[in-house]
């Protein structure tokens, strides 16, 4: 469905007295996102993993790799008729509050764009009433108490379902959710995640997943797999359950060690580790970018960029010369 | 385990640092006065972290907020009492003494507190206006003050006041909250919301902070949050919010182990978690109530319980004793909603 081959972005700024600062926001990331598929990306604020959203909508450009989207690479596709192939992917934003416009009515929200489909498609204008409807009903909204409703009125939850119902009105093939429900009360995320892993399942929908909430990429399915970022480059991935349960880069030990206990239900993991330093992502190194923040970093480490393998005997794919798996999350005690 | 819960257990017996009574705090809207807060009885141990959990709108905020006699127009306190220790009851105080309780008994660190920092000032500048409207006539022991907790909370305590909002990382800025909230030597720390926007690396090290500077200083703190799993990592006791009611609270493993309010199960239930069957977690059905949508009779958490009977819509239940430390507002007998089964 989408598959990115050494997706490269880098920002340049130029201060008056700052001088040059370059931040690589990413640094070659490759994946494949399959028909029905759920891939996440894990990662601390700044590490790039929005910025890979915006890449795969089209709401932001790269400066080396590929991307191909349905068996086409996207720079052979002249500019104007890439807007086809970004229709496929819809974006869910973080804050349903942000993302509505408060002066329009879910009505309005989706009768737009679903006009506009019926424009491109060639159907008839007269469907998009009844398609409202039914796409409302699939997000578990009850469409007669909710279509004449301005924003404000619903609560962060239902706001979150119109968003996603908006972003099917264009017949998506991948959804691509960035800190999806962050915003949304805890109490209610998992019924959003549970409508993406249901998506899934009945419409063959693709999602990527972005968060710094590891817990939550557990909800969005089966046979989901977990991408660890560090500043734009990443460092551990494999199957969502295997890089939880035996993670072996010290970064997503990190990560990992940082989810919150419910004690009393749970305890800390033995191995729970810390970073060392607070991120910094000017730093330059020919090493491992996260040896300056590692407990276990060695001259290897400072001298020498690890790259993303399979080595040391280790099921999932990582970037690191000392893989440990190590019990740093929580267990179950009831 | 069995320390804690018995240490905490004689910390109760001990004074409380805040006790608050029969609390009624009403907001003025178009269908009339209605209560945020309604008739909330909750003590704060003395060294203790307590752990206040809700959805958004269950008055956690409100009821934290009317702890400094803080509630904006148009709500107001219209009954109840908050004594503190050494101060006593907060809500008679107005003026000069309220301004001088503020920051000197009773610390308070805003929800997106990364926001509530001045951006034209360096923190430094805020920390003299801090000092000068508090009368303090040692600056110099203030600013060393403020650049030990700094330090203490495992910042560069100089560079931080030299610096401005925008210069500072979101889990910086609310380190420098929690020091302007303690610079003044209060003995209650309050924190709404410490970790919503924060990442997960941040969020897990500004809640080592909290429980850090909470031991060092001796402090009784209240976080007040909508995560279950933010207050399950740091707090000793728990006290579960619904609809403007405190609808259980008790010892943290304890509440956690064997909720007694329908309510506090599905709150635990609907939590993303680490560990467990991701299958049998579910969020809960219907939506939080906001003032105008609350049961005025009955039960508050009735039309979203899975255990409601006709008594519910008749009785508000009482927040009363059920078993050692542990109360809770509700009619079914405590076995069934301990026996509910997961996520019910």
């Amino acid at each position: 469905m989408i598959e990115a081959r050494n997706i490269t972005r880098t920002y340049r700024t130029r201060g008056a007295f700052t001088g040059e600062r370059v931040v690589q926001a990413l640094r070659g990331v490759d994946f494949t996102l399959p028909r029905g598929g759920a891939v996440s990306f894990i990662g601390e604020s700044g590490c790039g993993k929005t910025t890979l959203g915006k890449i795969l909508t089209g709401l932001e450009t790269f400066d080396g790799g590929e991307l191909v989207v349905d068996g086409v690479e996207l720079s052979t596709v002249p500019q104007r008729r890439r807007a086809s192939y970004f229709r496929r992917i819809q974006m869910i934003h973080q804050d349903p509050y942000s993302a509505l416009n408060p002066t329009r009515t879910v009505d309005q929200i989706l009768g737009d764009p679903l006009r506009m489909r019926a424009r491109q498609t060639g159907d008839r204008a007269a469907g998009v009433v009844d398609r409202a409807a039914e796409l409302l009903e699939l997000v578990g909204l009850e469409p007669d108490g909710v279509l004449p409703k301005y924003p404000h009125q619903l609560s962060g939850g239902q706001r979150q379902r119109v968003v996603i119902a908006r972003a099917l009105t264009v017949d998506p093939e991948v959804l691509i959710a960035d800190e999806a429900v962050s915003m949304i009360d805890v109490s209610m995320r998992l019924g959003i995640l549970g409508l993406l892993r249901d998506l899934r399942t009945r419409l063959g929908i693709s999602l990527l997943f972005i968060t710094h909430d590891v817990a939550t990429a557990r909800y969005v399915g089966d046979g989901g797999e977990l991408h660890v970022i560090y500043r734009g480059e990443v460092i551990e991935r494999g199957p969502t359950d295997t890089v939880i349960q035996s993670p072996v880069h010290p970064y997503t030990q990190c990560l990992l060690s940082a989810v919150p206990v419910m004690r009393g239900l749970e305890e800390p993991g033995p191995d729970r580790l810390v970073p060392l330093a607070a991120l910094d992502e000017r730093t330059r190194t020919p090493g491992c970018l996260f040896a300056p923040r590692c407990p276990f970093a060695d001259e290897r480490c400072t001298a020498e960029h690890p790259v993303l393998g399979r080595t040391g005997g280790v099921e999932q794919e990582h970037a690191c010369f000392h893989p440990v798996p190590r019990r740093v999350v929580a267990v179950e005690t009831v | 385990m069995t320390d804690t819960v018995q240490l905490t257990a004689e910390r109760a017996e001990a004074a409380a640092e805040v006790s608050v009574r029969d609390l009624t705090v009403l907001y003025r809207t178009d269908q009339g006065e209605l209560p945020a807060v309604a008739h909330a009885d909750i003590d704060l141990p003395t060294g203790t972290i307590t752990g206040l959990v809700g959805e958004s709108g269950s008055g956690k905020s409100t009821l934290a907020l009317s702890l400094m006699n803080a509630i904006p127009a148009p709500g107001r306190i219209s009954s109840g009492s908050i004594q503190v220790n050494g101060v006593g009851d907060v809500t008679r105080l107005e003026g000069r003494a309220l301004r001088r309780v503020r920051g000197r008994a009773l610390g308070y660190v805003f929800q997106a507190s990364q926001n509530s920092l001045n951006p034209l000032k360096t923190v430094g500048k805020q920390l003299l206006d801090l000092g000068r409207a508090h009368d303090v006539q040692d600056m110099r022991g203030l600013v060393r003050r403020a650049r030990e907790l700094a330090d203490e909370m495992g910042m560069d305590g100089a560079r931080v006041l030299d610096s401005y909002q925008h210069e500072l990382s979101g889990g910086m800025r609310q380190r420098v909250g929690i020091v302007l909230a303690l610079v003044l030597n209060a003995r209650v720390l309050i924190l709404d919301e410490p970790t919503t926007a924060l990442d997960m690396l941040s969020q897990a090290a500004v809640l080592e902070i909290v429980r850090k500077v909470h031991r060092q200083e001796g402090l009784t703190t209240l976080v007040v949050t909508h995560d279950m799993g933010v207050v399950s990592e740091i707090a000793d006791r728990l006290a579960v919010m619904y609809g403007g009611r405190i609808v259980e609270d008790g010892p943290a493993t304890e509440v956690l182990q064997r909720p007694a309010h329908p309510y506090t199960r599905a709150l635990i239930g609907a939590t993303a978690r680490i560990t467990g069957d991701t299958d049998t977690a579910r969020a809960l059905p219907g939506r939080p109530p906001d003032l105008t949508t609350v049961p005025r009779t009955g039960c508050v958490f009735r039309e979203r319980c899975p255990l409601a009977m006709d008594v519910c819509a008749e009785t508000e239940p009482q927040l009363l004793t059920w078993a050692p430390d542990r109360r809770r507002a509700c009619h079914a007998d405590p076995a069934t909603t301990a026996a509910t089964g997961e996520g019910a």
